[in-house]
């Protein structure tokens, strides 16, 4: 047998600084020629100990920690954070915050999903689709500016609502940038998602059955790409969700491009949401008091509370021991199972082109991984 | 009649589990309290009898007065939109272990080598317990509440001194804040 003969498979590194991958984060890969047969994530490159840091910090000092657990999605993190404590300690919500915080939310998961499918399209060579996405959600990053102050995390939910009221103008300048979304759909997708050649890459790739996906932990756009219609807004409502009127999109291929199709009619239902939501807002207090913050000794007591988050089901476990700082908090980000069992068993029997591809398209989030 | 479906979930599984101890939190939230023995079993039942396809998390408190670890279990309905806490204490010790459920669900893979990891319990049977997110950390699981960070940073990093030069300069020049 010659020496060629011998060497058949191989590993391969990718990341974690690569261009096809998200964030920072690795792979490791078994190929036969150039064909997938194994696959290990490696995370950890993220990893900054925000669930012990938490424990050693006071409840409110927690809220500019939390945003930074999922870069390109904060939001779902504070309105997390918020809602437990406001479980456990008993404190009730204006009606006007919770209609922010809901618009917040549904901001912050279009400004994610025009990331996430030009992410997508890039891994497939179309590179201009992801500078166009970007550039529009900007849009929505300098209404968070005006709103919140700060463009990627916002540090805006608090225990007992939210921190600021709109600026004067605000609901006609959300309302334009809407416009303004909505008017470009048409051009994502004559370049992206209808264009021949992406159809042929995305098609067909990373398929997961429902079963598979019910049972590997799958949520949010991936399980409904699979037929399953489930969303936490709808099966369990917080916020004013309940109040509000808006279809769940499903696809029932469960590959690639249903994903892409999925994040893509949500992204037209969030546009309405926002709409919604910026026409039967009522007037009011965005913040009822709390005890000072400094001093504030919340009651003993555990909550678990879910949101969706625009990569799927975010959920913080939190536990307070009647101190002035949780005494545990667990983040369940949605990547956890994304980016890691689900990534590995689809990767396998994919080619080495698609490795990129497979993740985008679930479009798990490292720095929720490693925490 | 208030809680009615939490109350009906309740009602079916009581009988099968007349020991534990089972309580509405607030709607869609259950919470059962059992003895660790039962946890396996209880989950079998979970997934093929009641229901409950989603694991949507495994979390773990360290009780370090009670010497215990608590495991939580959240288990989802999507069916009947409920969401059901299972709550065991096992002994804290040196490694703590515990029977996996990885064989059920898949995602408790993630979450127990998280909590093996972050709080050094092991899982009995799982497929893969190595490090994952630690893999060059060589002190004792950083997520116990006797682990204290400053104290572990002040005992294993050194202070080195630092007077360079340029900074002798400026020192002298007043220009620096010592």
């Amino acid at each position: 047998m010659s020496k060629i003969d011998e060497v058949r498979d191989y590993e391969l590194f990718i990341g974690p600084n690569h261009p096809g991958i998200e964030g920072n984060f690795s792979l490791k890969l078994k190929l036969l020629g150039d064909k997938i047969v194994g696959a290990k994530t490696d995370a950890g490159y993220l990893h900054r100990g925000f669930e012990k840091l938490m424990e050693e910090r006071l409840f409110i000092q927690n809220i500019a920690i939390v945003c930074r657990i999922c870069v390109p999605d904060p939001d779902p993190n504070e309105n997390n954070y918020s809602r437990a404590i406001e479980e456990i300690a008993g404190i009730e919500v204006p009606e006007r915050a919770k209609w922010i915080r809901t618009l917040v939310l549904e901001l912050s998961r279009l400004a994610s999903h025009l990331f996430a499918i030009g992410g997508h399209a890039a891994t497939t060579g179309l590179y201009a689709f992801p500078n166009w996405t970007i550039a529009d959600r900007d849009r929505i990053l300098e209404l968070f500016e005006e709103l919140t102050g700060g463009r990627v995390y916002h540090i805006y939910q608090l225990p007992g609502g939210v921190r600021r009221d709109f600026p004067d103008g605000f609901e006609g300048r959300v309302l334009d940038v809407m416009d303004y979304i909505e008017s470009r759909l048409q051009d994502y997708d004559d370049l992206a998602i209808n264009n021949a050649l992406f159809i042929k890459r995305a098609t067909g790739i990373g398929v997961l059955t429902k079963e598979q996906a019910v049972s590997w932990g799958v949520t949010g756009p991936n399980l409904r790409a699979c037929g399953v219609a489930a969303d936490v807004r709808k099966d369990d409502p917080y916020e004013i969700y309940e109040k509000l009127e808006f279809d769940i999109p499903t696809m029932t291929d469960g590959d690639a491009y249903a994903r892409m199709i999925v994040r893509r009619k949500e992204i037209e239902q969030s546009i309405s949401i926002v709409r919604q939501i910026i026409d039967k807002i009522p007037s009011g207090l965005v913040w009822n008091k709390i005890p000072n913050p400094l001093k504030w000794n919340v009651a003993a007591g555990d909550a678990y509370v879910r949101t969706e988050s625009s990569k799927g089901e975010y959920a913080y476990y939190m536990v307070s021991d009647g101190g002035r700082k949780p005494y545990r908090v667990h983040v369940r980000g949605a990547s956890t199972t994304h980016a890691v069992h689900v990534l590995e068993n689809l990767l396998v029997g994919t080619r080495i082109e698609d490795a990129s591809q497979v993740m985008f398209s679930l479009d798990g989030c490292p720095p929720a991984v490693d925490r | 009649m208030e809680y009615e479906l939490e109350n009906s979930i309740i009602d079916k599984m009581q009988p099968e589990f007349p020991e534990a101890a089972f309580t509405i939190k607030k709607a869609r939230r259950v919470e059962v309290k059992m003895s660790s023995d039962k946890l396996y079993n209880f989950a079998v039942r979970m997934q093929k009898k009641w229901n409950f396809l989603h694991l949507s998390a495994i979390s773990c408190v360290d009780w370090l007065q009670d010497n215990e670890f608590e495991l939580i279990y959240h288990f989802w309905n999507y069916d009947e939109k409920v969401l059901v806490m299972a709550k065991i204490r096992i002994p804290r010790e040196e490694e703590s272990h515990f029977e996996t459920i990885s064989n059920l669900w898949q995602p408790a893979k993630f979450f127990e080598r998280d909590i093996h990891e972050m709080f050094g319990v092991y899982f009995d049977g799982s497929e893969d317990m190595e490090r994952f997110i630690l893999t060059e950390w060589h002190g004792p699981p950083p997520m116990r509440k006797d682990f204290i960070t400053r104290e572990y940073a002040l005992n294993f990093f050194h202070y080195r001194e630092y007077d360079p030069e340029w900074l002798k300069d400026m020192t002298a020049a007043g220009e620096a804040n010592e």
